[in-house]
């Protein structure tokens, strides 16, 4: 195992001793902790230590009307905003039992690839820091820019929009927006060709991924691991096809698998779902209907009631199946919101057993591949 | 297989249970609370081998909480709820964990927040909060902004640096 | 601008002189505590230069010069954030972000996030905003600049000589050893 350990080294109470992988690490996505025990410099032992970020967000929704939410929501996932929106207006449009007008559908899907696309590009970045090719994450934060103007332009801020409600979409597109969208698409075509020539087709970094956290076809399944994870190790499963929501059952895509499922496998899987959203967006602004109502008239917002039932509604994000399990008892306030995120099994649980033998330095890198993200799990 | 099907299935082995549909994909059963476990062990073996989540609601009029058991089948393409209704004032039921690994963390979490205990699962320690002394925080008779303005709220009264 | 008057330096001491150089080089920890540090990486590289001004990130507090405090914190997270800034050597500052340090903001009501920084640590400069931009974050900084010129950013000196102040403060959130809410008897006594 180690060949060079002291003398001391030898008694066995000297052996292993605890480190933190802690927060403040410039090699942790996001604010988490990690209680490593090692020897050597290979873990033995791994408990994550959450809670850094929790704000209570399953309690605080009980206290506000229905509407009131939506200026809440978005803040559960800082990355990738819109889904929370998105999952949230569905649900309640699946309780009172209407339906989005058809171009506010396209308009939804549009919005929601660009989050898509803008997720991906931070995973490359967060890829390329944690291996020290910094010119990663400075191109892709620097392309990244250009999908925060076009939310600007579009919903009046940068991160958080609050722009999917119950009903539809909140405005209209402004007149020159779709042009511009199709420059962005053209811009970004071109560019995805220079980080192959970076990233992909880098010997270092194809040495450091290949092998690393293989993870087998049942194991994912047992495990609960979803998204670009579980494509990569050859279950062809999306819940765009599988449970379609907004209009994805109007378009029409491939699903990509690998077969391998260790690191190299899973960032060639992103590589090739980025393409296929890029074709999406292409395809939705061509089929849109020209004209059309973007939202259904709903009752005064102070006062509505959603009727009684319980619905569980799943999307899919960047980082695999994000959900929510609401229950409503016939009030003006929800009765109960029970948060799924994408990353809570592997962040949580799998990394317990995925990291035992691994080598230290090796933790930020198997945390950029499966995308971790610990506001998922902390709510 | 169809929903109708399992459906069919599910009324011969557990003759007393309750099922609702909410659309062509997902439909809900409630069980006894002695038949729970078995009722999730059956599932899994008519192919529902994903977990989503374990969650629980607190119905505090009736004095029950809901504990709620979500399932997907990746071939059949179906999401099932398995529901059971277990006494408020001295929460215990039977844990999961021997099943799936990840149920231990959900237990966890739901232990934490609303204080019912999983028999089986020895490992419940405290898992987002820090240093919690007051009664579980996602009851419904728990205020959380009165704990909000006498804990942090001495900014309203005196003035800081 | 830089040699006043010798009476000044004589007053002051030799800080007149070095707080000149110290605000063109400031040096912030690489620590992203909640949810406005996504408007952090866009302000580092080239739209919005900030390594004009002479500040960049750097990864240890024990050579770092300014902590920033981006977005809420919550109870187990003031820990740590309170170990760091008692690492980082003198003189240090500490710029709170977006609305929720001033007055809990969005999350007024809840049971794990603090409602206002300044009763544990003592702020130099609050930017606000949910979340601010780029801009705003540089117009902050420069307000900062000039206002440690002129020698009045001296949240450091206040934090040792009111050492108590906010030491009791802190243990009111963070050493409970009785519970917060009373209670209520209610219908054993029926």
């Amino acid at each position: 195992m180690n060949e060079i350990l002291t003398f001391l080294g030898m008694e066995d109470q000297y052996k292993k001793y605890e480190l933190f992988f802690g927060p403040n690490h410039p090699g942790m996505h996001g604010n988490f902790s990690y209680i490593m025990t090692v020897e050597g410099h290979n873990i033995v032992r791994i408990d994550p230590d959450p809670g850094l970020l929790h704000r209570g967000f399953e309690k605080l929704v009980e206290n506000r009307l229905w509407m009131q939410n939506i200026s809440l929501i978005p803040r559960i996932c800082v990355i990738e905003p819109d889904i929370n929106e998105a999952i949230y207006s569905i649900a309640v449009e699946k309780l009172m039992g209407i339906e989005a007008p058809e171009r506010a559908q396209y308009i939804r899907t549009i919005v929601l690839e660009m989050a898509r696309i803008s997720s991906f590009l931070m995973g490359f970045g967060g890829i390329g820091g944690s291996t020290g090719l910094y010119t990663a994450p400075y191109w892709t934060l620097a392309d990244r820019d250009y999908f925060l103007d076009l939310f600007e332009w579009l919903t009046g801020a940068r991160v958080y929009h609050m722009y999917i409600l119950p009903g539809g979409v909140r405005r209209e597109l402004p007149s020159g927006w779709l042009e511009k969208l199709n420059e962005t698409m053209d811009y970004i075509q071109k560019r995805l060709f220079e980080y192959d020539k970076l990233i992909y087709n880098n010997p270092l970094i194809v040495k450091r991924l290949k092998g690393l956290g293989k993870i087998e076809k049942d194991e994912a399944i047992k495990y609960g691991i979803t998204g670009p994870n579980l494509r990569a190790t050859g279950v062809k499963y999306d819940t765009r096809k599988a449970v379609p929501y907004a209009a994805y059952d109007k378009l029409e895509f491939e699903i990509p698998i690998q077969e391998d499922g260790d690191g190299l496998a899973r960032a060639i899987q992103r590589r090739e779902e980025f393409q296929i959203s890029i074709d999406l967006i292409r395809q939705a602004v061509k089929m849109m209907p020209k004209e059309g109502p973007v939202r259904v008239r709903m009752p005064n917002p102070l006062k509505f009631a959603v009727p009684k039932g319980d619905v569980y509604v799943k999307v899919e994000s960047a980082r695999g199946e994000h959900g929510y399990y609401i229950v409503s008892d016939g009030g003006r306030n929800p009765y109960r919101m029970a948060v799924r995120g994408g990353s809570y099994t592997a962040g949580l649980v799998y990394a317990q057993k995925a990291l035992k033998g691994m080598r230290i330095e090796d933790v930020a890198l198997w945390m950029a591949t499966m995308d971790i993200c610990p506001p998922d799990f902390d709510r | 297989m169809k929903q109708n099907e399992i459906i069919s299935k599910i009324i011969e082995r557990f003759p007393s249970a309750v099922i609702l549909i909410t659309d062509d994909k997902q439909f809900s059963i409630t069980v006894d609370e002695n038949d729970a476990v078995t009722a999730v062990a059956y599932m899994q073996m008519l192919d529902f081998k994903q977990l989503a989540i374990i969650t629980a609601v607190d119905w505090i009029e009736k004095g029950k909480f809901e504990i709620v058991y979500n399932l997907f089948s990746y071939e059949h393409l179906q999401q099932v709820f398995v529901k059971t209704l277990i006494d408020r004032k001295n929460p215990k039921i039977q844990s999961i964990s021997n099943l799936w690994e990840v149920a231990g963390m959900y237990e966890r979490d739901v232990h934490e927040f609303f204080g019912v205990e999983f028999v089986g699962n020895n490992d419940l320690r405290p898992l987002i909060l820090h240093n919690w002394q007051d009664k579980p925080p996602m009851r419904k008779d728990f205020d959380s902004e009165a704990y909000s303005n006498k804990v942090f709220g001495n900014f309203k009264k005196e003035k800081a640096l | 601008m830089l040699l006043t008057s010798s009476k000044d330096l004589k007053d002051k001491g030799l800080d007149v002189v070095l707080d000149f150089f110290r605000k063109k080089s400031l040096w912030m920890l690489h620590y992203c505590t909640g949810c406005g540090a996504i408007e952090l990486p866009p302000t580092m590289t080239s739209r919005w230069d900030m390594e004009r001004f002479g500040m960049g990130p750097m990864a240890t507090p024990r050579q770092a010069d300014l902590l920033l405090i981006t977005g809420y914190l919550s109870v187990k997270s003031l820990k740590r954030v309170i170990y760091t800034y008692e690492q980082m050597p003198e003189p240090k500052w500490l710029i709170a972000f977006g609305s929720c340090p001033i007055n809990g903001g969005i999350y007024y009501d809840s049971y794990s996030v603090i409602n206002r920084l300044a009763e544990y640590l003592p702020v130099d400069l609050s930017i606000e905003g949910c979340m601010p931009r780029p801009e705003a974050i540089i117009d902050g900084f420069t307000k900062l600049m000039k206002s440690i010129d002129k020698g009045e950013a001296v949240g450091y000196k206040r934090y040792r000589e009111n050492y108590e102040w906010y030491k009791k403060n802190q243990a009111e959130v963070l050493e409970r050893t009785s519970p917060v809410l009373k209670e209520e008897v209610a219908d054993e006594t029926k």
